[in-house]
């Protein structure tokens, strides 16, 4: 497996990965901090709250430091699916999975080691992106008067931490979606295009139309319920146990295909 | 002599579509092999197996004394080219190669080896994406040889070459078997493969129709003797003492053919001059490969429909 990480990490150095996988989350995390701050209201009771928008009162709370962030955390996740999607489909469309299986034929060893991989560079990234937003948030707020000193208190450094945390899981969840639908599908198009479209679309329309309840039950809205620490539907308990459920599952069903398909 | 790959009856199934049927392989060891047959005979399926890419059907089979359903434990002594060559397109070529040799724990060291072996050093840190189709089939070869392989499995290795690309080619096989490692080579380009290997196997419709020695094929096929008289006026009379002596003969221009083994050669020649015909040529044209592939396979009975 190390060996298979190892190698990994040789495609993962590409320019194009660096780019789009780090390069797009940091994207989305310096715009939605800059937008979280520049667009953040003094006083919500003469200018009341629009969609989108957040009070100085809580941007300078402990947790207000990484506000941004994990608005935006279903977008970086979103990211992540791609990128874990890309990553395996690609090999197939390539013809470079027959080429890996040649020089690793215990499969589960192959596979293991580029998601973990996959998962270090994701968890990297993650880190990357909230230390941007993070330098870029004590930049700004300042310039709007925004009282910054919770964020440096230790309840603001453990929510921080957490907050990391929380959106790397969600992000590690996303991303085993990816992989699924990668190994599954072997088209990098296909299996983005349906990744993605269940994430954003299907279960919004399951959960809007169908079945209320499902924004308790289906994956992706566990992973955007984690990443936000827990909501009012999904508690952060409830969302880790079922999100670690679905990824163990997940994990299993494409290992024994991926075992069992021909090349 | 040892075999380098044995299988019994290695059959694969896509469906209702029977792409390998009862395959029995026996290659020696040290020797170039070809694997010939024209394109969907089963090929590139039956190196798949061999190289635990798919899962047969039914079947055995072993790879340097190995079962095939245990590829981890050969394939680290097997160098393979698996149809067209598939590489990152936006890594180097020294990239693209340090990705096997981590994924293998190959010593990296092999990299320089193994290029300057295909004559790709001073390409070597240009993306792939930049290499002619040429060089992409001689990089697939360098990736081959990562490993320092026993047996090295080439699947159409000169597909899409120019003519001194298949030479290029052709030598670098010749210059593995030399150095002992065993080599497994297919194409369906038959003169190909005549040029390069000492050993033969013949795949049509998913069946194996020959194996062995390429003389002892070639030298089983009938072989023609063409004689050119000196009066073209008297070819015929050269076709009717042929046929007369038991040879079946044709015209074709002005020389004669004659379907009869080389040793008749100077029979032919006393007979002729006995009849008065003076020959001003006397020729042997021995079989080619495909010629005696198509021999074989024109005598092979029909399978049914569903064979790939």
């Amino acid at each position: 497996m190390l060996g298979a990480y190892s190698s990994e990490w040789v495609k993962l150095r590409r320019r194009a990965m660096l780019l789009w996988g780090l390069g797009g989350g940091l994207f989305f995390a310096l715009i939605a901090t800059i937008f979280t701050i520049e667009r953040a209201v003094k006083n919500p009771t003469l200018f009341p709250l629009r969609r989108g928008r957040i009070s100085f009162f809580e941007l300078e709370q402990p947790t207000g430091l990484v506000h941004g962030v994990t608005d935006i955390s279903t977008l970086i996740g979103i990211v992540a699916l791609c990128l874990f999607a890309g990553a395996f489909a690609t090999e197939y469309s390539q013809g470079t999975m027959r080429n890996l299986l040649v020089r690793e034929p215990r499969r589960i060893q192959l596979l293991s080691g580029k998601f973990l991989a996959l998962v270090t560079f994701i968890g990297l990234a993650v880190v990357l992106e909230i230390v941007v937003a993070c330098a870029v948030a004590f930049i700004l707020a300042p310039g709007r008067g925004i009282t910054t000193s919770a964020w440096t208190s230790s309840t603001g450094i453990n929510d921080l931490l957490q907050a990391t945390l929380h959106v790397f899981l969600a992000s590690v969840g996303y991303g085993m979606l990816g992989a699924a639908a990668g190994v599954l599908l072997r088209s990098p198009g296909v299996a983005i295009g349906a990744a993605v479209a269940y994430v954003v679309a299907i279960e919004g329309i399951v959960v809007g139309a169908i079945w209320s309840n499902g924004d308790r039950w289906l994956p992706g809205q566990l992973f955007s319920a984690l990443a936000h620490g827990g909501t009012s539907d999904s508690s952060y308990h409830h969302s880790l146990v079922t999100v670690a459920v679905y990824v163990v599952l997940i994990a299993a069903g494409t290992l024994a295909v991926f075992r069992r398909r021909d090349a | 002599m040892s075999s380098s790959v044995v299988t019994s009856g290695l059959t694969k199934r896509f469906g209702q579509r029977l792409a390998v049927d009862s395959v029995d392989i026996d290659l020696p060891a040290g020797v170039v092999s070809g694997f010939v047959g024209p394109n969907g005979a089963g090929k590139t399926t039956t190196i798949q197996l061999l190289l635990g890419l798919c899962h047969p059907t039914a079947g055995t089979g072993e790879v340097l004394g190995r079962p095939i359903t245990d590829p981890a434990s050969y394939l680290g002594r097997v160098g393979a080219l698996i149809e067209a060559p598939s590489f990152y397109p936006t890594l180097s070529g020294r990239r693209n190669l340090e990705v096997l040799t981590r994924l293998g724990r190959i010593d990296s060291g092999r990299i320089s080896e193994v290029l300057a072996m295909v004559e790709l050093s001073d390409r070597a840190n240009d993306f792939v994406r930049a290499y002619s189709l040429g060089m992409k089939q001689r990089l697939g070869v360098a990736a081959a040889l990562l490993p320092d392989p026993e047996l090295c499995i080439l699947d159409e290795p000169t597909n899409g070459l120019d003519p001194a690309g298949i030479r290029e080619m052709r030598a670098v096989i010749r210059g593995l078997a030399d150095r002992g490692i065993s080599v497994f080579v297919s194409s369906h380009l038959l003169a190909e493969i005549e040029a390069v290997c000492d050993h033969l196997v013949m795949i049509d419709k998913g069946r194996i129709v020959f194996q062995g020695g390429v003389e002892g094929l070639i030298d089983a096929q009938q072989s023609d003797i063409i004689a050119t008289p000196e009066h073209p006026a008297d070819a015929a009379a050269l076709v009717a003492l042929c046929v007369a002596a038991g040879r079946p003969a044709r015209v074709e221009g002005d020389q004669v053919h004659v379907q009869a083994p080389e040793e008749w050669a100077p029979e032919l020649n006393r007979q002729a001059m006995a009849a008065g015909i003076t020959l001003r040529g006397l020729t042997v044209r021995r079989a080619s490969l495909e010629e005696a592939f198509f021999a074989i396979t024109e005598n092979e009975p029909e399978q049914s429909g569903e064979d790939a």
